[in-house]
């Protein structure tokens, strides 16, 4: 089980000391153009020529290119594959067996999706990889965001990988008192309730108490919150920002005229 | 300026509180779904337990943020279906409003009515992001009628109406199992304890909850012609229309 | 002066019978460490809850008479600012952790920041803070990778920062194993020193006794006797009601119904006492 639920990896670089906003902002900038750009290659560009080196310029690329093998590339291959063999449409034919009947169409549309999904995924990883979760809150605090999401976000991360380990150690109890967890679908639905109940309910009678605490820590004060940290936001940051809007409508708009 | 107080009052300090758990709720039994290969996911039983206890829009907040918490946190291709989750939260919260949370037939309806707009929303999820195929298990069943020559979205729409009713009623249950073995006074310092108020099972929500398996057997017949998806929608609708009337006219 | 002062108080929790506390009079002095006892359901927490304000804000329910702290009426102020009057810690170290942050520093900056208090001030508060409670060097770690007795340091520390009127404390050592149980005495011992006004809900009563100006005894949601600890630890009428006392009390009374008490001697709290007590009947 993870000790802490969370990509970040503590390195000094260029990327890293971007305000996390512009990094977010070239997040949804690299997806938005991903998809609405009139142009095929274009998602391929964004991967090649904007994550990747990205990845490098942050010096996170070793982490970067395990996490994409581990996360994305099954998931990608999959839908690649099943997308290449079953897209219906499509003349030329690349090849057949059995009932599969494979199509230069099916296979451009299905490498189109697929990098387009490529580049959605790999760049909020290369986003979480450089960018501490409490950093971004706190920049998005101090730009307006309720002070109360933050404490949402950090604690859902927090509590996460607590519960995770709790369940761990349930279902070893369960297992070694002789539960099933294989079998029949009724053993296995019969399984669910011994493992769920103490988990949940154990977490939730815990709510009260918690929420006693962060009141007695003034929460929900009215005065105007300030914070610990203070994220840099430089002139080239903003730049930056402008940048990345300006393209973002550009794409858009390329895409209303190409139709 | 009333919508405004109507999202204000389902968010009291409990509700901050009980959010995150309530994802990692999800997170936890959707894993432990997976290990014991259940076909159901059950992976929004805490955005349910939400939307019930404090409202909808606190419900479609959790759901929002557990898919992105997710997404952000364990897997990335959890990140695009956010929306579906929203609405998830956001309905049971109508739902459980109009008093449908508060004995089994009528949680039975809560359930049918969420998987409809899962089943909508999450096919135009798919359809727009990924293309109509994902990598997910139910994918197989798009593939096979893509092979009886359905279109793409006539498939996906099929599939998701086979899939979500199950997945969505089993979690509704299991939420309100949850909420029954809570006690009254805790309950009582969430925004909408009145929401979870359990009374006892009536003959109106028992025909309702009927007819619910009726139209999914319907539904079920979109596998082998797509009219019965046509026919199963209307039916669908006809009989959200009756619900609605019904606890229209209860309260007046 | 009184700080704390609460007249005729009597409040019921929702969907509740009984009330939890019934005419209840109680006033605390500034720099007064006033330690509560009482058995299981006496109403110690809904006493804390009081006083902090988070009854009624927090648990709603019907409170009735008066309850002033730092000169200001509790029912008048949201709970945000009672508890900047009165900060309450209680018994379970994880269940206060924020959640909100990574490390100890920041979860005892947490506060400071709901407040409003300028970044410079925030940090020399803290740091002085982390000195005081003597977990400078735990400030870099996270909050729940700690041991009980240090969390629950955090959380006093936590509070304190906040620099509080008052401080009540319900229990804080009670999940606590005998290392963290001195831990967090000795940061209590501390504060005891500094003057700071303490309303104190404790079970150990050789502590209680080696702390508090004063003893309240509550049972059945009104205070049964006050006065100070060695009068009040040793009340008879606290053993007839299954109040915890210390063992040398017991043993002490027991003695004296066998005759092997010196007469006349008020009984002893803590070990020296009774050790005393014994050597004076033996001579
Ligand atoms: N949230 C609540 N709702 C209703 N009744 C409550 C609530 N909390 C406590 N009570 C009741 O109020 C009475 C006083 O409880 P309180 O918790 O103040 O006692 P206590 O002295 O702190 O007990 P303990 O030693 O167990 O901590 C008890 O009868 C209890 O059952
Ligand atoms: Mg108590």
């Amino acid at each position: 089980m993870p000790e802490k639920l969370s990509f970040y990896i503590q390195r000094s670089s260029a990327f890293h000391s971007l305000n996390p906003l512009t990094k977010l902002g070239l997040v949804f900038a690299f997806i938005v153009i991903a998809y609405t750009s009139p142009f095929y290659w274009t998602a391929t560009v964004i991967f090649g020529l904007g994550v990747l080196p990205l990845a490098f310029v942050g010096r996170v690329q070793r982490e970067f290119l395990l996490a994409a093998l581990r996360l994305l590339v099954p998931v990608t291959g999959f839908i690649f594959i099943m997308q290449s063999l079953f897209l219906p449409g499509g003349e030329r034919e690349l090849f057949h067996f059995w009932v599969f009947r494979v199509t230069v169409e099916s296979v451009a549309q299905a490498y189109l999706t697929v990098s387009r999904i490529f580049v959605m995924i790999s760049a909020f990883i290369l986003f979480l990889l450089t960018t501490h979760p409490s950093a971004l809150m706190t920049d998005l605090t101090r730009r307006g965001l309720p002070g109360t999401f933050a404490y949402v976000i950090i604690s859902t991360l927090q509590i996460i990988p607590q519960m995770q380990s709790k369940a761990q150690t349930i279902i070893a109890a369960q297992r070694s008192r002789g539960m099933e967890t294989g079998g029949s679908l009724a053993n296995r639905v019969r399984a669910l309730v011994p493992l769920v109940g103490p988990l949940v309910f154990g977490s939730l009678v815990e709510v009260e108490e918690r929420a006693i605490a962060i009141e007695a820590r003034g929460f929900t004060s009215r005065l105007k919150k300030t914070s610990l940290y203070e994220i840099a936001d430089t002139r080239l940051d903003r730049g930056l920002r402008w940048f990345l809007l300006g393209l973002v409508v550009l794409s858009v708009a390329a895409r209303v005229l190409a139709g | 300026m009333k919508l405004l107080n109507s999202i204000k009052k389902d968010f009291n300090t409990m509700t901050w509180v009980l959010i995150p758990v309530a994802i990692a709720i999800n997170v936890v039994i959707g894993q432990i779904v997976m290990v014991l290969k259940l076909p159901v996911y059950l992976d929004s039983v805490g955005t349910m337990l939400v939307g019930v206890i404090c409202g909808p829009w606190a419900g479609a907040l959790t759901g929002a943020l557990a898919n992105t918490i997710w997404g952000l946190a364990i897997d990335p291709n959890a990140l695009p279906w956010w929306p579906v989750a929203l609405l998830i939260g956001f309905v049971t919260g109508w739902c459980a409003r109009g008093g449908l949370f508060r004995n089994t037939w009528k949680v039975l309806i809560t359930g049918f009515l969420v998987a409809l707009v899962a089943a909508a929303a999450s096919a135009v999820v798919n359809m727009l992001l990924i293309g109509g195929i994902t990598a997910s298990g139910s994918s197989l069943i798009t593939v096979y009628l893509l092979q009886t020559g359905r279109s793409m979205i006539d498939a996906v729409l099929t599939t998701n109406f086979l899939v979500e009713p199950v997945d969505k009623i089993s979690t509704a249950l299991l939420a309100f199992a949850i909420i029954r073995g809570l006690s009254v006074r805790y309950l009582a310092r969430f925004p909408r304890p009145e929401n979870a108020a359990v009374e006892k099972n009536d003959l109106v929500a028992l025909i309702i909850g009927a007819l619910v398996f009726v139209v999914y057997v319907i539904l079920v017949g979109s596998f082998f012609n797509i009219m019965f998806l046509w026919v199963g929608l209307a039916v669908s609708a006809i009989l959200v229309l009756a619900v609605v009337l019904i606890s229209v006219l209860k309260k007046a | 002066m009184s700080i704390v002062e609460l007249r005729n108080v009597t409040y019921q929790y929702p969907f509740s019978e009984r009330p939890a506390l019934e005419g209840i009079d109680l006033r605390i002095d500034e720099g007064e460490f006033v330690a509560v006892i009482g058995p299981n359901g006496a109403g110690k927490s809904s006493l804390c809850y009081t006083v902090s304000g988070f009854i009624p804000h927090f648990f709603k329910g019907e409170l009735q008479g008066s309850v002033v702290v730092g000169g200001v009426e509790t029912r008048q102020s949201t709970l945000a600012e009672c508890v900047r009057r009165a900060g309450l810690a209680f018994q379970n170290p994880f269940n206060q952790i924020s959640g909100a942050k990574y490390t100890v520093f920041e979860e005892i900056a947490f506060g400071l920041e709901n407040l409003g208090v300028p970044r410079e001030e925030m940090r020399a508060r803290v740091e002085r803070m982390l000195e005081r409670a003597g977990i400078a060097d735990l400030a870099g770690r996270s909050p729940y990778a700690l041991s009980g007795g240090q969390q629950q340091r955090v959380a006093l520390a936590s509070i304190l920062v906040m620099e509080p009127q008052v401080l009540v404390l319900d229990e804080p050592t009670s999940q606590m194993d005998p290392i963290g149980t001195r831990e967090v005495f000795g940061m209590i011992k501390e504060l005891a020193g500094r003057g700071l006004t303490v309303l104190m809900v404790e079970h150990k009563v050789e502590w209680v006794a080696a702390f508090a100006d004063r003893v309240v005894a509550l049972d059945g949601g009104h205070v049964i006797a006050q006065g100070r600890p060695e009068e009040v630890l040793t009340d008879p009428l606290l053993a007839e009601r299954n109040f915890g006392l210390s063992r040398y009390t017991l043993a002490a009374r027991a003695a004296l119904q066998a005759g092997l008490w010196p007469a006349g001697r008020r009984l002893p709290v803590t070990l020296e006492e009774a050790v005393e007590g014994f050597k004076a009947a033996a001579a």
